[in-house]
C-alpha cells in the first residue's frame, strides 16, 4: 500500500469504518512510515478540534421539558388513531343507519346482538361500584409483568409490579425531598431528570450525602450532560481534598473533552502545587487543544516542567 | 457524544416491553406512546438542535417529527428497529428544514427583547457550565469556524457528518436511517470530512 493510498483512507480509518483487511494493511504501513503516522496524528487533532463546537447537550434540558409539554398538548388535540376511529359516535350512527338496508328478518337478531354487545361493554367498563367488572388499572398506574405461572385449574397467575404516579411537594431542606432527589440521581433512567435533580440539590444545604451523590454522578454517570451538571454542583466543594481527587480522575479519564475541560477549570480555581503530577500526566495523554494549552500555561506558571522525564 | 450510538445499541437489543409499548400505542394508548418516545426524544432534540443550530427550529422539528411518528405508527411493521424507523422520520424532517433553509434567507437567531437584541444561540452556549473566559474565547472562535464549515456542506453531507461524528452512529445504521446504502453513506462522509478539514486547515 502506498502513502497516497493510506492518507486517502485516513478519514474513514479514523472512524473505524474500513474493513478489517484494509485496517490491517493501513496499520502495517503506519508501523513503518513516520510521514503517514504524522498525517494520522494531524487528522486526529482535526477530529478533536471539532469537539469545540457549541453543543446543545448541556443546555437542552429546559428545551426538552418544553417540547414534551407541547407534544402532550398536541397529542391531546390529535384525533384518536385507527383503533379508536371505528368506535367514534359518528361511525356508530353511520353503521346503524346502514342496517336499514338489510332485509327485515335480519333486523331483529342483529338488533338483539347489538343490545347484548352494548350490555357487555357497559358491564365491562362501568365502575365496579355500579356493578361493572372492576378495571384492573387506574390511568396513572404503570404496570410491569414480572412472571406468568399457569396453575392446575387452567388459569394463569401473573405477578404484576404496579407503579403509581403521585405528586410530592416540599422544600429542599425536607429530608424526604432530598432522599427522592438523591434517588433520582442514582436510579432514574432519564438523563434529563437526573440533570434536574442535580440542579435542585445544588441549592440544598451542604450535606455529605449530596456531595457523595455528585461525586458518584461525575464519576459514573454515562451521560456527559449529567456529568457536567454534577461538576457544576461540585464547584462549591472544589477545595475539598477528596473532591479534588475525583476531579483529577475525571481530568485523566473522562472520555468527553467538555467534561475534562470543566474539571481542569475547577481544579485550577484553587492554587495547589500537588496537581503538578496530574497536569504532567494530562500533557502526555491529552488530545484536546484547549486542555493541553491550559495545562501548559498552568505548569509554566508553577515553574514546573511541561513533560515527565 | 456517543449517546445516540448507545441508544441505537439499546434499540437493537430492544427492551422486552418496547414491543408492548408500540402495540399499545398503535391501539391508541397515548401514555404508552409518550413512554415509548421518551426513550429516544432527548437524542432527537439534540440531533435537531445541533443540525439546525436553532432551538426554535429544533423545537419545530421535535413536534413535527414526533407527531408524524404518532400518526404513522400503525404503519410500523417491526421490520426494522423502532429506533431506526423513528430516526428515519426525524432525519427526513431535519433534511427538509435544511433544504428549505438553502432556498430562503436564514432566519437570524437574534431576537429583540426589553434588554435589547439577544442572540438565542449564544445565550444558550453561555448558559452552559463552562465559565472560564480564556476557554470561552478559544471555543467561540473555533466554534464559529466549525459552524461555518458545517453550514457549507450539503444538507445530506451535513446530516451524515452529524450522525457519524457527533452522534457516533455507524455508517451502516446511517444508511438504514437515510434509506441508502452503507457505501453511499461512506462516500458522503468522506466528502464531508474532506470539506470540513479543508475549511478548518488554517485554524488547526
Amino acid at each position: 500500500m502506498t502513502c497516497a493510498e493510506v492518507t486517502h483512507r485516513i478519514p474513514l480509518y479514523s472512524y473505524g469504518e474500513v474493513s478489517a483487511e484494509l485496517e490491517e494493511q493501513i496499520e502495517s504501513h503506519l508501523a513503518d512510515c513516520p510521514e503517514c503516522r504524522r498525517a494520522l496524528a494531524r487528522h486526529r487533532v482535526f477530529l478533536s478540534a471539532l469537539d469545540a463546537r457549541d453543543d446543545f447537550a448541556a443546555a437542552e434540558t429546559m428545551l426538552l421539558a418544553d417540547c414534551r409539554r407541547d407534544l402532550r398538548l398536541r397529542l391531546a388535540n390529535e384525533n384518536r388513531p385507527r383503533a379508536w376511529a371505528g368506535l367514534q359516535w359518528g361511525s356508530w350512527l353511520e353503521a346503524l343507519r346502514g342496517f336499514s338496508a338489510f332485509h327485515i328478518p335480519f333486523k331483529v337478531p342483529v338488533g338483539a346482538m347489538a343490545l347484548i354487545a352494548l350490555g357487555w361493554l357497559g358491564a365491562r367498563y362501568m365502575p365496579a361500584k355500579f356493578g361493572g367488572v372492576q378495571a384492573s388499572l387506574s390511568p396513572a398506574m404503570f404496570s410491569t409483568v414480572q412472571s406468568i405461572e399457569p396453575d392446575a385449574s387452567g388459569k394463569v397467575q401473573i405477578a404484576v409490579d404496579d407503579v403509581q404516579r403521585h405528586m410530592v411537594t416540599g422544600s429542599l431542606e425536607d429530608p424526604r425531598i432530598q432522599a427522592l432527589l438523591l434517588s433520582a440521581i442514582r436510579e432514574e433512567t432519564n438523563p434529563g431528570v437526573r440533570v434536574q435533580s442535580i440542579g435542585a440539590l445544588r441549592n440544598s444545604p451542604d450535606s455529605e450525602e449530596v456531595r457523595r451523590a455528585l461525586v458518584d454522578a461525575v464519576t459514573h454517570d454515562p451521560n456527559p450532560g449529567v456529568r457536567l451538571k454534577a461538576l457544576e454542583g461540585l464547584k462549591q466543594y472544589a477545595g475539598d481534598p477528596s473532591v479534588r481527587k475525583t476531579l483529577a480522575n475525571v481530568l485523566l479519564k473522562d472520555d468527553n473533552p467538555g467534561v475534562r475541560g470543566q474539571a481542569i477549570d475547577l481544579l485550577t480555581a484553587h492554587h495547589d502545587d500537588s496537581i503538578v503530577g496530574v497536569l504532567q500526566d494530562v500533557m502526555q495523554k491529552e488530545d484536546d487543544n484547549y486542555i493541553r494549552t491550559r495545562c501548559r500555561n498552568l505548569l509554566e506558571a508553577m515553574r514546573a516542567s511541561v513533560g515527565t522525564f | 457524544m456517543h449517546d445516540a450510538a448507545e441508544t441505537v445499541c439499546a434499540g437493537l437489543a430492544a427492551p422486552l416491553d418496547e414491543t408492548g409499548l408500540i402495540r399499545a400505542a398503535q391501539n391508541g394508548d397515548q401514555d404508552a406512546f409518550e413512554r415509548l418516545v421518551r426513550t429516544y426524544d432527548q437524542s432527537v432534540l439534540r440531533l435537531a438542535a445541533n443540525l439546525l443550530r436553532s432551538p426554535d427550529e429544533a423545537r419545530d422539528v421535535y413536534q413535527e417529527a414526533l407527531l408524524k411518528v404518532y400518526r404513522n405508527l400503525h404503519q410500523f411493521r417491526f421490520d426494522c428497529s423502532f429506533h431506526t424507523w423513528l430516526y428515519r422520520i426525524v432525519t427526513n424532517v431535519c433534511l427538509d428544514h435544511l433544504r428549505r433553509r438553502k432556498v430562503r434567507k436564514e432566519e437570524s437567531t437574534v431576537v429583540e427583547t426589553s434588554d435589547g437584541p439577544v442572540d438565542r444561540v449564544a445565550q444558550l452556549a453561555e448558559e452552559a457550565p463552562a465559565s472560564n473566559p480564556e476557554r470561552q474565547t478559544w471555543n467561540r472562535e473555533l466554534s464559529g469556524r466549525i459552524a461555518s464549515a458545517l453550514e457549507a456542506l450539503t444538507p445530506r453531507e451535513r446530516t451524515v457528518f452529524e450522525l457519524r461524528h457527533y452522534e457516533g452512529l455507524r455508517l451502516r445504521a446511517i444508511g438504514d436511517v437515510l434509506g441508502t446504502s452503507e457505501e453511499a453513506a461512506k462516500n458522503c462522509l468522506f466528502r464531508a470530512t474532506q470539506k470540513m478539514r479543508s475549511s478548518l486547515e488554517a485554524f488547526i
